[in-house]
């Protein structure tokens, strides 16, 4: 126990915190952009477990940026196919969210025996490549807490620190520029964009693209940092705690930030005790970010709803 | 009008959702062929085994009804929830509470008395009916939204159930991942000596006309399916909208509960395992929408899907193309049902000399 504890307090843990948030958080960006466009994105989960197959798959060919282009490609066709099944012809975004799920699940297998020759477990036998690492030695020359720094923000990949970029970028993209008052007018109340003449469909599919764009990212940075390789059903679940982010964050690009943060903590918490206390149930450990998704979403909604009845509404 | 012409109109609406579901089985199935051809070094052979396999002998035909038992139950699961308007995916979850629970009866004195067959499928529905109303209340009382609750609900109970499978049901220092098998009164008789056609098709066909009876031949089911169309209307007409769904989850999470008893005291099993629903709980998500949530089409459209995927899974077993092949038949399926999709033919020429001005 002592030692989980000394383990949490420790930078090496908030370096993994960060780690293990970066996939969560670019998903969570990629579900916000639809939810706000209002389209619920279920498919997240399946969006990050194709694009992470494919970063694989084309890693073992072509350098890493081809690959992560080729993971946010995927993803945003992804999100094409879901805005032209969803939009065009009217079917309900849940239920195509749930086929690109399911298609995800037994393709991924399916595309990586074909690739591998025969084997469904994983990718071992393909040497992939993995995101390079941003090292800043320079650190360790700030006076006094440049050890600290060092460890705390060296050796992260690229992706995370697009990630971080990227909260700020979609926060002004949303609240400073004018496509983004589109997109969540549409989302608020399409009625309103569209007597304006905004084509309300238009802005949804773009919102589904970059949707899936951000969340193919997540794909490659799960499976070319986090892990390199790919193994079936990698994803874990972490595409619908990124939907329960979304929401957890109050639809706000820093809400899903501090979100992603607090799954991060979890995430990386599991990880400690596995290594630390190994006589805990590995399964239960396992369950603890779930827990926490499901406790954090029913505060937050009780919290909100009670906000409500006080402004009256 | 309905009055008048109530028969004709019907048969007339399920002829066209009859055609409509078979032409995009059509569709999915000719990109499943076009992938085989793309990927099997015998396309001929893979493709007439994922067509004709189910057939081959009594053993096969006894996995096909196997399957269309669950499938129909897990459809039903879906369809309830549905059918309120409700997103909920807890099925899987309480597939793995019901299978738990039912399982703890089947291992204790009780399940090896003449009652315990009753006990465990009674045991399995209370405990899915406790892990449906969860999100239900979650969503009534705080605003949860039911669909990603009813997510973690289903990780969580997979983990939770597999470790008590695993560290407290396995025989000790073992390292088997399973339970020892249930004693012989717990597990379902086979109908057809040497197959897995036991009861559990039974209390699937019993259950599709139960889900009947109580959606279109009570006042609760009236109750659910008003707050399903219209919830504005209903809170208007005086039905408490909140209850009706947390009922209807809870009701749908009954059926999933029993599910889970039919799984492991099926003839398949007979015992516990990990990770014991391969999956199939999430399957009723296109049952239930190919079946436009109605619970007498269930069984029918459990038994043509049913085929596809033994035929796919012998298909996996016996030639060189992987059985997750299907999950693409799967989707497509899915996406063209649930759309406005129509038979390929005179409406699609239609459509594509009006062009535009008739979307939307």
């Amino acid at each position: 126990m002592m030692d989980v504890l000394e383990a949490v307090f420790s930078v090496t843990f908030l370096a993994m915190v960060i780690r293990q948030m970066t996939p969560l958080l670019l998903a969570t960006l990629g579900g916000l952009i639809s939810d706000l466009s209002g389209a619920l994105n279920v498919a997240l989960e399946g969006m990050m477990l194709i694009s992470a197959l494919t970063a694989v798959l084309v890693s073992v060919h072509y350098p890493w940026y081809v690959a992560v282009l080729a993971a946010m490609t995927a993803g945003s066709a992804l999100g094409l196919l879901m805005a032209f099944f969803h939009l065009r012809m009217r079917a309900d975004i849940i239920l195509v969210g749930f086929a690109v799920n399911i298609v995800a699940t037994g393709g991924t297998v399916f595309a990586l025996s074909l690739a591998t020759g025969g084997d469904k477990g994983t990718s071992i036998n393909l040497v992939s490549k993995a995101v390079p690492a941003v090292n800043l030695p320079f650190l360790k020359g700030v006076p006094g807490i440049g050890d600290l720094l060092f460890r705390l923000l060296s050796g992260h990949s690229l992706l995370t620190w697009f990630a971080f970029v990227a909260v700020f970028g979609l926060w002004f993209f949303l609240y400073r520029m004018r496509g983004g008052l589109w997109l969540r007018a549409v989302g608020e109340y399409p009625a309103a964009p569209a007597a304006a003449g905004i084509k309300v469909d238009v802005v949804r599919m773009w919102a589904l693209v970059a949707s899936g764009a951000f969340t193919g990212l997540a794909g490659a940075q799960l499976a070319m940092f986090n892990y390199v390789g790919f193994t079936r059903d990698m994803t874990a679940g972490r595409g619908f705690i990124a939907l329960g982010a979304v929401l957890l964050g109050a639809r706000h690009p820093i809400g899903a930030l501090l979100a992603a943060l607090l799954f991060g903590v979890f995430d990386a918490l599991s990880f400690v005790i596995a290594t630390r206390a190994q006589n805990f149930p590995a399964e239960l450990i396992q369950a603890i970010p779930f827990v926490v998704t499901i406790i954090a979403l029913i505060l937050f909604s009780w919290r909100a709803q009670r906000a409500k009845a006080l402004r009256g509404a | 009008m309905t009055t008048m012409t109530g028969k004709p109109d019907r048969l007339g609406t399920f002829a066209r959702e009859a055609g409509r579901a078979i032409g995009a089985l059509l569709i999915a199935l000719v990109v499943a062929l076009l992938i085989i051809i793309a990927t099997s070094a015998d396309p001929m052979n893979a493709f007439s085994q994922l067509l004709t396999a189910p057939l081959t002998s009594k053993r096969t035909i006894g996995y096909w009804m196997d399957d269309v038992a669950k499938l129909t139950l897990t459809g039903l699961a879906f369809s309830l929830v549905f059918q309120a308007r409700q997103f909920s995916m807890g099925v899987q979850g309480q597939v793995y509470v019901g299978g738990l629970f039912a399982a703890l009866v089947a291992l204790s004195p009780a399940g090896a008395t003449p009652l315990a067959i009753p006990l465990c499928l009674i045991a399995g529905m209370v405990g899915g009916a406790a892990y449906g109303f969860l999100p239900g209340y979650a969503k009534a009382k705080f605003g949860a939204n039911e669909i990603v609750s009813s997510l973690m609900l289903n990780y969580i109970a997979i983990k939770v159930v597999n470790w008590i499978t695993r560290a407290h049901l396995a025989p000790p220092n073992s390292g088997q991942l399973m339970s020892p098998p249930f004693p012989p009164e717990a597990v379902f008789p086979a109908l057809v000596a040497n197959t897995r056609l036991d009861l559990g098709i039974v209390v699937a066909l019993v259950m599709t006309v139960v889900v009947w009876f109580i959606l279109y031949r009570t006042r609760w089911g009236l109750k659910l399916r008003l707050v399903g169309d219209n919830p504005t209307f209903a809170e208007y007409a005086g039905i408490r909208a909140n209850a009706v769904m947390i009922a209807a989850m809870t009701a749908a999470g009954a059926v999933g509960g029993l599910l889970g008893a039919v799984f492991v005291q099926g003839r398949a099993y007979g015992k516990i395992a990990e990770n014991f629903d391969g999956n199939l709980a999430f399957e009723g998500i296109l049952i239930a929408i190919v079946a436009k949530n109605r619970p007498l089409a269930v069984p029918l459209v459990a038994l043509a899907y049913g085929y596809l995927r033994q035929g796919a899974q012998l298909m996996g077993n016996r030639t060189d193309v992987p059985n997750e092949m299907i999950s693409v038949v799967q989707a497509l399926v899915i996406l063209l049902v649930a759309s406005s999709f129509t038979v390929p033919g005179r409406k699609a020429l239609g459509r594509i000399f009006k062009r535009r001005g008739a979307v939307q």
